[in-house]
C-alpha cells in the first residue's frame, strides 16, 4: 500500500514553479532518497506531506489521509503518524532534551509509564541518554540532529520525513545518523531522506528520486557514477 | 490527553517567563483595584441615594375636627393606596414635643394654645420613592376628606429621579469602560508573552499538537496569574481598609463598606480576567495560518 501518493501536484511561489506537475508514490517500508540541489524544492515536497504547505493543483494523500483537502482538526491526526527531522530541527528552546522528545508523546495519548520507557529508548537510539537533561542550546549541531531524530522516531511512527538530516554532520557521524535511519527502516517505517550528499547516497544504496526543473525523476545509482 | 504534562505545562510557564509572568500579575492586580475603586464608589453612590430616598415620607395634616373614629378611618383608606409602605399617627400633643426638641420653646406656652395638626406620615414603597410614586399619594390624600394639606420634599426627589440617575449611569458607564479596558490591558500583556512564544506553538502544531492541547497550559497560566493579581488587590484593598483606619482618625469602613465577600469576587474577577486575556491573546496566535497556499 503507497503511504504517499502525489499525483500531478505543482507548488508555485511568487509564480515561479518549485514543483510542476510531480508524480510521486512510495510504498509502506520503503526507503527512499529525496536527492537535488539546493532550492529544488525538497523541502518544500517533504512540507506538502507534513500539510505543512498546500499544492495549488494535484492530489497528496498521505497514510490514507487526503492531504490536499484535509479538515484543520484532521491535521494533527496525520502528523502524529509521521515523524519528521525538520532541516531547521525546530527544537523546543525552553525545555530539555527529554521534555523535547518526550513532546511527541504527549500530544498522543501515551500513558506515563510508556512516555519514559520510550523517550528513553529513543534517546538510546541516537546515543544521547546521558544528555537528557541538557537544553538544546548546551548541545553541538550534531547533538541537536540527533534528538530531532529521538523525537521524529519516538512515537514509532509509519512514515520518517528527513530533511538533510546529514547537513550539519561531519562524515563520520553522518555515517552514524544514515546508518540510524536504515535501522530504523529495517524495523519498519518507511524513510523518505532529503539529501545532496550524494556520496552518502552511493555508499548506502536505494531508490533514489531527484528533484530538477520541478520535475520528479527516477534516477539509477548506476547513471550517475 | 496527557494531563499531567497540560497541568505541569501551565506551572511551568512561570519558571521560564519570569518577566511577562510578573508583567500579567501586575496589570492584573492594577486592573482590579481600579475596577474595584469604581466598584466600591457605585455601590455606595447607590446606597447613599437609596438612604435618602428612604428617608422622604409624605405629612398629610390633619383638621382638629376629626374624631378618633374619622382618624382610624382615614388612616385605613391611606394605608389602603397603592405605594404605601405605613402609616404612623402623629398627634396634636407629639407634635407640639417634636416641636420642642427641635426648636427648644413650648408652643404651649409660646401661643397658649397648641396650633399644630395632628398628621400621618406616610412611607413608601420601595420603588414608589420616586417623584411620581410620591405625586399619586398626594394627590390621592389631598382629595381625603379631613385633610387639611399634604407635603413632601417634592425637589429632593426630583433631583434624586434626575441627577442621581444622570450620575449612577454615568458611573456604571465608566465602570464598563474600566473593565473593558481591564481585559484588553491583561490581554495585550499576556498577548507580548504569548507572542515570544509563537515559534513554538507552530513547531508544537508541526508536531501533532492539537490547537486545544497547546491552549490548556496558557489558559491555566492565565487562570494562575489571573489568581495571584487578585489575591494581591484584594490584599492591598483589606490592608487599606484595616489599617488606613489607624492613621486617620475617621473609620473609613464607615464610608464606605466592603462585605467579606467582596474579597472572593475580586479574586474570582482577577481569575477571569486571566483565562479571558489568556483566550484573546493565543487566538490570534494559535489561529495563525500554518498552510502556506
Ligand atoms: N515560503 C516560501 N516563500 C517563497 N519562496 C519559497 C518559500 N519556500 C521555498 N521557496 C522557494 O522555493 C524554492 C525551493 O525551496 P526548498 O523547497 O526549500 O528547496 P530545497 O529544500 O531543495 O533546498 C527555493 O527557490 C525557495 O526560495
Ligand atoms: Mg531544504
Amino acid at each position: 500500500m503507497a503511504i504517499i501518493d502525489l499525483q500531478n501536484v505543482t507548488v508555485s511561489f511568487d509564480n515561479q514553479h518549485v514543483l510542476h506537475s510531480v508524480n510521486f508514490a512510495m510504498k509502506s517500508g520503503e526507503f527512499v532518497y529525496l536527492v537535488g540541489q539546493t532550492g529544488a524544492g525538497k523541502s518544500s515536497l517533504l512540507r506538502l506531506i507534513y500539510v505543512d504547505l498546500q499544492p495549488h493543483e494535484g492530489r497528496v494523500s498521505v497514510a490514507g489521509f487526503d492531504a490536499h483537502r484535509i479538515k484543520s482538526r484532521e491535521i494533527p491526526k496525520l502528523r502524529r503518524k509521521l515523524g519528521v527531522v525538520f532541516q531547521d530541527f525546530k527544537l523546543l528552546p525552553d525545555r530539555d532534551v527529554y521534555e523535547n522528545v518526550a513532546f511527541a508523546l504527549y500530544v498522543t495519548s501515551t500513558p506515563r509509564s510508556e512516555i519514559k520507557k520510550k523517550v528513553l529508548m529513543a534517546l538510546g537510539d541516537v546515543g544521547l541518554s546521558h544528555k537528557r537533561n541538557q537544553m538544546p542550546h548546551e548541545l553541538s549541531g550534531g547533538e541537536q540532529q540527533r534528538v530531532v531524530i529521538a523525537r521524529a522516531l519516538v512515537n514509532s511512527p509509519s512514515l520518517l520525513l528527513a530533511d538533510e538530516p546529514t547537513g550539519n554532520l561531519d562524515p563520520a557521524s553522518s555515517a552514524e545518523i544514515i546508518e540510524l535511519l536504515r535501522t530504523i527502516n529495517v524495523r519498519g517505517t518507511a524513510v523518505l531522506m532529503a539529501t545532496h550528499n550524494y556520496e552518502l547516497v552511493r555508499r548506502y544504496p536505494a531508490r533514489i528520486v531527484q528533484l530538477k526543473d520541478g520535475k520528479l525523476l527516477e534516477v539509477e545509482l548506476r547513471e550517475r557514477k | 490527553m496527557a494531563l499531567g504534562y497540560l497541568l505541569k505545562e501551565g506551572i511551568s510557564g512561570f519558571r521560564r517567563a519570569k518577566l511577562s509572568m510578573f508583567a500579567a500579575i501586575f496589570t492584573i492586580s492594577i486592573s482590579l483595584l481600579l475596577l474595584s475603586f469604581f466598584t466600591i464608589l457605585l455601590i455606595n453612590a447607590n446606597s447613599v441615594i437609596e438612604g435618602l430616598r428612604n428617608r422622604v415620607e409624605l405629612e398629610v395634616f390633619l383638621g382638629d375636627y376629626l374624631s378618633k373614629s374619622d382618624t382610624d378611618t382615614l388612616q385605613t383608606k391611606i394605608v389602603g393606596l397603592i405605594g404605601v409602605e405605613d402609616v404612623r399617627y402623629v398627634s396634636k400633643d407629639e407634635a407640639a414635643r417634636i416641636f420642642q426638641e427641635e426648636f427648644g420653646e413650648d408652643i404651649n406656652k409660646v401661643l397658649d394654645f397648641n396650633p399644630l395638626p395632628a398628621s400621618f406620615k406616610v412611607r413608601l414603597k420601595d420603588g414608589y420613592r420616586t417623584t411620581a410614586g410620591a405625586e399619586s399619594v398626594y394627590v390621592a390624600t389631598k382629595e381625603m376628606k379631613g385633610v387639611e394639606e399634604v407635603a413632601y420634599r417634592k425637589s429632593l426627589l426630583e433631583m434624586l429621579d434626575t441627577r442621581a440617575q444622570t450620575f449612577l449611569w454615568l458611573a456604571l458607564g465608566i465602570g464598563s469602560f474600566v473593565a473593558i479596558s481591564a481585559i484588553f490591558l491583561v490581554a495585550n500583556t499576556i498577548r507580548l508573552a504569548i507572542y515570544a512564544k509563537r515559534k513554538i506553538i507552530q513547531t508544537m502544531k508541526l508536531i501533532g499538537a492539537t490547537r486545544t492541547f497547546i491552549r490548556i497550559p496558557f489558559l491555566l497560566e492565565g487562570l494562575v496569574q489571573g489568581f495571584i493579581g487578585g489575591a494581591i488587590a484584594a490584599g492591598v484593598i483589606y490592608l487599606a481598609f484595616e489599617y488606613l483606619e489607624q492613621f486617620v482618625s475617621m473609620q473609613l469602613s464607615d464610608l464606605v463598606a466592603v462585605d467579606r465577600e467582596a474579597y472572593g469576587i475580586i479574586i474570582g474577577v482577577g481569575c477571569l480576567l486571566g483565562i479571558l486575556g489568556s483566550i484573546l491573546s493565543i487566538r490570534r496566535f494559535i489561529g495563525e495560518k500554518v498552510v502556506e497556499q
